[in-house]
Parts: structure tokens; sequence; C-alpha cells
């Protein structure tokens, strides 16, 4: 049987003749009398539609949350017909009803659909716990129906993706990782072979807010770009948002990468972890008090490095080379009003080489919140947060030594009020200030070093912002959001300000005491969304989104670096802007198995930065001096054909894309394609579940290759060969495609204990993707010069073993 | 077990760092011929050099011919300019301009219808004190390199160049440096060699070492530190032609600078 208990149900009800012949199938008296009830107060709500005027209204609100784990649930629908809404980042939600009875349907993606009935007297408090689908594989299948991207919500350019989508997931070296997961999906391009990083929509890589647990992260990767700095078992909920991102976001130009770690299992204690090839993970969850508090610790590490410490040859075992992430949350009811959670992450690299050089750089972020309710219609976060990044690099041999040390460090407290007026609007309202202490380098070296004991000045900013938004039910099939975020950089003394000529020579120096206001930085940032709904099935939506970005990412290398540096805008770097329209189609298709989604989109970006020829960023002093600014502009349209139901769900991913620059002082102040800029991408990702024991993914990947630079020409200089450079970004790489191959093998599944072992081969039919493309004189003819093309990671397989102890 | 874990080491580096490299032909425009300077002018052997060749197109071979013809002039701390002789093809030199630190020195160059010219003031000579070399150890292979010492003057704006000569080979890697960090203090800097495994470009007991040290003016400094762009690798930052010194439109550099060098057996 193909089909749900709820939606065959469901079928009954519409269809009163079904019912005698399905009464065989389901021949259990509780199923007879729920659709028995169904149908009365289908009814009755029929009736009674015809007398909505009038009639007094009633709030129901409360949180949802899972049954089994007690996680709240973010994105859950609540609907009693036509009215409903959507549970907010903590799980809570405030529906307003008219007088009398309702069934209330509850789904979430991945979870069982529970229906409530309420008769409406009174205005009162639900909270509401979803089930797992988990009572034999059939139903596994086909329960996990979500019903569909929402049509009505104005919310467009957003992608989620639950940790059980991520799962499956062939990756690199078995590490699941969802900055790689997302890339995945229409309009977010990879940064390239195994990276981590991403361009969003045309967006540089540090125009993407990356949030975990509402603290931004500022270097998000391992290993020089190949992990993420997230540990995929600590995470509840991913939420990309690509275009139309809601008031409360802001401070990047391209997109929102909004990550929600887990709030920890408070209804039973459960130990997990995984082996793999190049890290190990565990995780500590359980309740403090049962159903009301819990706590979740996570943590991974990588361990190539132990292998080196078993050698015997000192200049093997004297090096260090690993990562480890550590994950730990508590929330904790104070009352049936308000609710606190503490969560904290902690990631660090090492990299060392005996004790002549090292080089260690991490994320420590953490997050205080307060969730309090007042009344049933008002839902208040507090929030204070706070963020790290810094990199240390240690050089002691001989003469050379020194340490260098480098730092970004926010202080930020947010307070947001989220107001259910009524059944037609829902109001957003917020203030949000960040203090930022930007520390570019501190060189400490010792008497006999060749160095001199150095610090770059320091910068300081203070970023503001206030915003407000309603998303209005405007009709039954227009509803509308609009806001406004009130943005306020102010950049603080102490310290030095130029001012810096058109060729880039410093022509005045200001100073500027500590504490002292240098400038502020005013920007209103309006944001309008719209959906109509054409029929059952299918929407339109359109939106405006302007966004405005103070800090900004100065980097040497295409790919990313642990020292790459944030700088805040100044007198002379002004605050990068960017407006984009876009509009969309959505359609749910043959009953919700499948949802088909077209959006296209223009972004037009204003003060960008690029960087002068032979510019120093690791200069002490302006580094203005070093960079030019100019325009960008992106446009494109994307599409995702998903399927999610079944013994086999995926999706199909296609992005038509243009991205350029223009930029003072580069390629003849003429329009030159971005690096990041790639016609065509293609993703197809497949799952298909054999049966209870064994499931098999894949995915393929092609796009066109990013635009880069090649010689023109060469020419001699001091008795060597160098390249002749005419345009920016005039050539492609090669086209890029890989297929990955996975498989996940249930070992044991008893109620303690269950442990599965998973397979995967990247890059499975070994081609060859260009990774760089190098020019050098010819090695076996030295009067002539070559191309050589270098690629990585060629059928890579991995095994990892994962358990869970309950 | 010492080999298993030396397997264990290798499989895993294998996988995670093998990457196989093959040539490959790409389809490069050919553009317009450009004029390349190279003037040279040293404190020692009143010696004036100044090459002028083309670009060519990536396809063609790497014989640059020297392009004839031009009238090159050197003014010294703005007297009359001396006129170079052109002694081969795209040579042109002369013996009589005395370089002398702290002049600044113009070149002016009349070649096919268009002018170039450039400044270069030649710099104080710091001395190049001893050379030394040393062996580290990584990842089990012995790594020898030379280490240069002098000591940075007070003032800032200091600039050096080293060229390394192996058995009277010249090394490619491009060694500079300036005194960002290292203003005023007795320093000692390695010339590392990224040799990407390269066993002859190794140093090896026996080998004859030759520095050769020269104090550069920032306008040099600036197209040494920038020619990394143009050495035809794509993965670091974007590729671009080096930051010339020279107005008018030409690629290369003028520089006047001091010379000085030391010699040493590898033991």
């Amino acid at each position: 049987m193909a089909l749900s208990r709820y939606r065959v149900t469901a079928i009954v009800v519409r269809n009163p003749i079904l019912y005698a012949g399905c009464h065989t199938i389901f021949n259990k008296n509780q199923h007879l009398i729920k659709i028995m009830q169904k149908f009365f107060l289908l009814v009755v709500i029929g009736f009674s539609t015809q007398f909505i005027y009038g009639q007094q209204k009633f709030t129901i609100s409360g949180t949802v949350k899972s049954k089994r784990n007690g996680e709240t649930l973010i994105g859950a629908s609540i609907r009693s017909k036509n009215v409903g809404t959507v549970s907010n980042e903590y799980g809570y939600y405030s529906l307003t009803l008219p007088e009398g009875p309702h069934i209330l349907e509850i789904s979430s993606v991945g979870l069982q659909t529970q229906e409530l009935q309420i008769v409406l007297t009174k205005t009162f408090v639900q909270n509401i716990f979803l089930d797992e689908n988990s009572k034999d594989l059939d139903e596994v299948i086909v329960t996990a129906v979500p019903k569909g991207r929402s049509l009505k919500s104005t919310q467009m350019g957003v992608e989620q993706i639950s940790t059980k989508e991520m799962r499956n997931i062939p990756m690199l070296l078995g590490e699941r990782d969802v900055l790689k997961v997302i890339q995945l999906l229409p309009g977010i391009k990879s940064a390239g072979e195994g990276n981590s990083g991403f361009f969003v929509r045309g967006g540089a890589a540090d125009q993407n807010l990356i949030l975990l647990d509402e603290a931004p992260v500022y270097n998000a990767s391992h290993l020089l770009g190949f992990f993420s700095t997230f540990n995929s078992d600590a995470i509840k909920d991913v939420t990309v948002y690509k275009g139309g991102m809601p008031a409360q976001y802001g401070g990047r130009l391209s997109s929102v990468l909004d990550i929600k770690m887990n709030d920890g299992n408070n209804q039973d204690y459960n130990v997990s972890g995984g082996i793999g090839l190049i890290s190990s993970k565990l995780n500590v969850e359980g309740p403090l008090q049962k159903g009301k508090s819990s706590f979740l610790v996570s943590g991974r590490r990588t361990y190539a490095d132990l292998f080196l410490g078993l050698s015997n040859d000192p200049s093997i075992n004297n090096n260090t080379l690993y990562f480890y992430d550590l994950n730990a949350k508590l929330n904790y009811q104070l009352s049936n009003k308000d609710r606190l959670y503490v969560s904290g992450y902690f990631g660090s690299d090492k990299l060392g080489v005996g004790d002549l050089f090292g080089l260690r750089w991490g994320n420590g972020t953490g997050t205080l919140r307060w969730n309090h309710i007042f009344g049933n219609k008002l839902f208040s976060n507090t929030s204070l947060i706070f963020s790290n990044y810094n990199y240390q690099i240690n050089i002691r041999s001989g003469a050379n030594d020194f340490t260098l040390f480098s730092q970004i460090r926010d202080w930020n407290i947010k307070e947001e009020l989220q107001w259910y007026l009524n059944d037609k609007h829902n109001i957003r309202i917020g203030v949000n200030s960040i203090n930022h202490t930007m520390r570019p380098g501190d060189i400490t070296a010792s008497q006999a070093s060749s160095f001199n004991s150095l610090n770059f000045q320091r910068r300081y900013s203070w970023e503001n912002a206030a915003y407000v938004s309603d998303v209005w039910k405007a009709t039954e099939k227009l509803n509308i959001s609009y806001g406004i975020r009130l943005t306020a950089f102010s950049i603080i003394g102490g310290g030095d300000f130029y001012d810096v000529d058109g060729e880039g020579r410093v022509t005045d120096v200001k100073h500027y005491n500590s504490g002292e206001l240098v400038k502020t930085y005013f920007n209103p940032e309006p944001r309008l969304a719209a959906s109509y709904g054409l029929n059952n099935s299918s929407s339109m939506k359109a939106a405006y989104v302007r966004n405005v970005q103070n800090l900004h990412l100065i980097s040497n290398s295409t790919t990313s670096s642990p020292t790459d540096k944030w700088i805040a805008s100044t007198n002379i770097i002004k605050p990068e802007i960017s407006d984009q329209v876009s509009i969309g189609y959505y359609r749910n298709l043959d009953d919700n198995k499948y949802e088909l989604t077209v959006e296209t989109y223009y972004k037009s970006m204003q003060n960008q930065i690029d960087y002068r020829d032979g510019a120093n960023i690791y200069i002490n002093g302006a580094i203005e001096a070093q960079l030019l600014y100019g325009n960008g502009r992106a446009y494109g349209i994307e599409g995702l054909l998903k399927r999610k139901t079944g013994k086999l769900t995926g999706w199909l991913s296609y992005t038509l894309s243009k991205t350029e620059r223009k930029i003072n002082g580069i390629n003849n102040n003429q329009w030159y394609n971005a690096r990041q800029d790639r016609t065509h991408d293609i993703a197809l990702v497949a799952m298909y579940q054999l049966n209870k024991k064994w499931s098999f993914s894949g995915n393929w990947i092609f796009y066109t290759g990013d635009a880069v630079s090649f010689p023109s020409g060469k020419y001699t200089v001091n008795n060597q060969v160098y390249f002749y450079y005419t345009g920016r970004n005039g050539y492609r790489m090669p086209d890029y495609h890989r297929l990955d191959l996975g498989a996940t093998v249930q070992l044991k599944n008893r109620k303690r204990w269950s442990s599965e072992l998973a397979f995967s081969v990247y890059n499975a039919y070994g081609r060859e993707n260009a990774y760089t493309i190098q020019f050098r004189e010819s090695e076996d003819d030295p009067s002539k010069t070559e191309a050589v093309q270098t690629a990585l990671f060629k059928f890579i397989p991995s095994i990892s073993y994962n358990f869970k102890f309950k | 077990m010492k080999s298993l874990t030396q397997i264990g080491a290798s499989v895993l580096m294998i996988l995670l760092f093998a990457s196989c490299e093959k040539v490959i032909s790409i389809n490069l425009n050919d553009t317009e011929k450009r004029y390349v300077i190279e003037g040279n002018l040293s404190n020692e052997g009143g010696n004036c050099t100044v090459t002028i060749t083309q670009t060519k197109n990536f396809n063609e071979d790497n014989n640059f011919p020297g392009v004839s013809g031009a009238i090159v002039t050197v003014s010294d701390n703005g007297s009359a300019p001396k006129q170079l002789t052109e002694t081969t093809p795209g040579n042109y030199t002369t013996t009589a301009i005395n370089g002398t630190i702290g002049h600044t020195y113009t070149l002016n160059i009349n070649v096919g219808g268009r002018t170039f010219t450039s400044t270069s003031k030649m710099p104080v000579l710091v001395k190049l004190d001893s050379l030394y070399v040393e062996e580290s150890f990584f990842f089990g292979d012995s790594t020898k390199v030379v280490n240069v010492k002098y000591s940075d003057p007070v003032e800032t704006g200091n600039a050096y160049q080293f060229v390394q000569y192996k058995n009277s080979v010249e090394e490619k890697t491009v060694f500079v440096i300036n005194d960002d960090y290292t203003n005023g203090r007795p320093v000692t800097t390695p010339l590392f060699i990224f040799s990407d495994d390269d066993e002859d470009k190794k140093l090896k007991t026996g080998d004859i070492i030759k520095i050769v040290m020269k104090c550069i003016d920032p306008g040099y400094y600036k197209y040494l530190f920038s020619i990394d762009a143009a050495t035809g690798s794509s993965n670091n930052a974007t590729p671009a032609n080096p930051v010339s010194n020279i107005t008018g439109g030409a690629l290369g550099y003028f520089s006047a600078h001091t010379t000085q060098s030391k010699s040493l057996v590898v033991n």
C-alpha cells in the first residue's frame, strides 16, 4: 500500500463513495471513527463559513516539537483550511481563528502530519508534538510527504535543507558537509574542487552572511577550504536566502546562510558517533529536566596526524596537522513563558612543522538567548552574541623569530518582537547593535629576531540596525510582506585615516583619538515581497531587496585562506550596496510528489572592491591605496525540480547566469566577467531506498569553467620568460563534471543500539577536472612554452561507520 | 610497525593530495606586440645597459630578438643626457655614466615612433655581511637553504634583491625583500626555493654558490614584488602584468642599484 494513513483518509473524506472500498483495507475502528468525526467537522465548518462575519476570533498558540526528542520544529505548518501560519525559529506559533470547531493540520518535513480537532471558545495555549515516521518502511518513504514548498508564503529565493536530506548525499572523503550540500542547489556555486566556499547569485565569497545560532562565522572553512566548520551531527536546520531576505537579516550582499544547532534531546539520553576516513565524531545529548530542558555536546576531530606520531623520524613525528570542532548547547525552560538557550561553538585548525613553523586558526562563537512570550500573540527574543575569528603564525627559525596574531571580534546584542497581530498581519520589530574590533596583525618578535615588533592599526566600528516588517495576507490569493531595515555603521577612532588619490597615493593623513567618531554611514534597506496564488498547486512571487555590507574580505587568493583579512568600511572604502529584483513561479506536481521552482533575478551592486595590480594586502597603513572600486551586475534564471516521495527521491537543479564587474582601473574600465561567472550549472541528486537495509545515492555535477585570465603573449625579463596579460578574465577553465556515488547499509537497528556503514566514491568516473592551469617553459623543449593542467581528487573512496546508543 | 605507519601515512597523503598533471592545448588569442625594456645601472664597473625586446605570441618559440635602431639616453641627476650605443641587436650600453649612490637617473627611449621614460634613484649601499647554508628536515626530506645576513639601516624605504647562482647557473626564483617589517634590524633571510621536488635544483655538498645582492629602489621593488602574478600560475591571485616604473606603455623596468656579491661552497 503506497499511501499513508493520513492521505488515504483524506481521500475518503473527499470521495465518500470510496469509503466502502477502503474500509476493507483500513478496517480499524479508530479509523472509521476518525473519518466520521472529520466528515462531521467538515460539514460544520462548511456551514459556519457562511456566518463568518460578526464572529468572534480567538488565538491558539504554543510550541511545535518533535515527540521523539523534544527538539523544537522550525517552519512547521499549522493550518486550518485556508488560514495558516508557520512556527518560528524557536518552534513558536500563534494562530488567530474564528470561534468554533476547527481541524488543525500540523506538518513538518520528514515528520508525520498530525491533525488536531479543536473547538475554539477561548484563547488558549496548545503545544504540539509531531511523531517520526518510523512505523514501517513503506510508511517511512511515503509519509515523508511534506506539504510542498509553501506556495502562499511571500518568501522566495530560499532553500531549506534538513539534516535528514543531507545524510545520504555522497561527499568527498565521506565528510557530510552542509556547505557542500547547498552547492547542489540552483544559484549557489562551489568555489572550486572540493571547496566548501560558495558564491550565491554572482556574489563574492565574502558576501554570504554565515550564521550559527545567530552568531556570524567569519571563516567557515577548515584545511584550506576542503571542509566546513559545521559538524553536521550538531545541526538542526539550514536555510539559505539567495534573495528576498527578510528584514531581520542584514550585513551581507548576496545571501544569508542561517544554521541552527540542535537543542538536545529532552526525552532521553543519546550517544551517537561516527568513525570516518579523516575524522571521528561524538555527540552526547539528553534531558536536564525531562521534557523541559536539555543539553547537547558534539565534537569532531581529524586524525591524519596521529599516523605521523607513530613514526620514529623526528622530521615526521614533529609535525602537526589537524582540526577539531566543538559544539555545545543548553536550553532551559524557566517557566511556561520563558526559555533560555546557551550555545557555543569552538573550532580550530593547527598546522605545525616541528618548532620551526606553526599556524593555527579558528572561530569561536557564543549565543545567549532568552525567549519570552507575552500573552498569546507577542513573542520576544533577546540575544547576546559573541563571535571571534583569529589566526596566529609562529616562526622560530634562527633569526626568523616572530609571532603574528590577527583577530576579528564582535559583541552583538539583539532584541526582536514577533507580533501575531491577527490572522492578516504578522509583524516583526527588532533592533541590533554590534561592536566590531579588528586587529589586522600584531607582530611580536624577540630581541634577536630579524623582525620588528609591530602592531598594525586596530580598527573599531559600531554597527546599528533597526527593522520592522509585516507579512500581510491581503486577500485569499495575495500575500504581501514589506519592511525596512535601517542601518548606521559608525567608524570609531583611534587611529590614522587616509585620503588616497586616483593613483593610490596617500595624500593626507588624519589622526583620530580613541573613541572619536570618524564617520557614520546611514542606509535604508527596503524589503518587499508578494505572492499570488494562481490555483491550488501553483503561485507566482516577486521580491525586491536592498542589502548593505560594511565588512569586506581582503584576500590574495582565489581559494579560502586562513590569513584572509576582514576590513571595515572607512572614509574611503564605501559600504557595498546591492539591489535585487526577482520573480518566481512555483508549482506542486502530481499530488505534491514533485515540486517545480523557477526563479529569475537581476542584481546590481555598487562599491565593489578589487585590487590594484601588484597590491600588497599585508601592508601596515593605508590598505585603501591597494584597492580599486566599481560596480557589479548579475542576472540569471534558476530551475529546481524535486521529487519528494517514493523510493527514489532527489532533485535536478539548473542555473543559467551571468556575473560581471566594472572596476575603474581594471580591463580598461570595461565590463568583465567576474571570476565566479559560470554560464551553466547543473546538479542531479538521487537517493534510492532499496529496502530497510540498503540505500543508494548519487550525484552528478556539471558546470561551465570559471572565467580566468590566461596570457595573450610572453616576453623575457632578467633571462626568464614571463607571460603577458591583456584583459581580465577573458578565458574559461575547461568545463567541470563529476559523478559521486554512495551506499549506506544498516547493520543493526535495535531498540537501544543502531549502527550503519556508509561507502562513497568521489569522482567515480575519474574525470580529470582542472584545478589549476599553469603556463611554463616546456620541460621537454625549453625553447617552447606550454600549458599544464593540474587535477585533484580522482576516484576517492571512503568508508565510515556511524552508531547510535539510545 | 614503522613501515605500516609509513604506508598508512602515504596512502592518506596520496588520497588527499595526489594530483595529476598533464600538458593541454589552449587556444590563446594573439596580440599586438609591445616593447619590453630592461634598464640596469649599477654602481660597479660604470656599467649601464638597456635591452629592448618585444612580446611574442604564446605558441611561438622562446627566442626574443632585440629591437634595433632605438635612441636610448640616460641622464645623471638632471645633467645632459648621454646616448647609449647599440653593441648587439637590441642591447644598448655606455660606460660614460658612473653609477653613484643617491643620484637620480632618467632613461629616455625613442623606438618605432614611441617614447618611453623612467627614473630611478640609486639607493644607499647596505653591506652583505655574510652567507651560510642551513639544513632543515621536512617529512623526512632534507633541504639546504642559503641564508644571507645584512643590517638594515635606520631609515625606511630600503629594498633588496638577491640573485643566486649554483655552479654559475642562475636560479629563477626571484628573491626580493624590503624593510616594511625589518627596518633598522640585523636581518637574516633564507632564500627559499620552491623547487617542486626538482632534484636538479636542490643544493648539494660541493656546490659553489654565489649570491649577488642588489640594493634597489622602491619602483623596481614593486616591479619584482608584482612579477609573481606573471609567472603563469593561476591558483593564486589574479594573473596580471607586473607594475612597471616605465611610462609610455612599455613592459619592463629601469633600475639603478648597487651590486655586491659573496660566494661559498656547500658542505
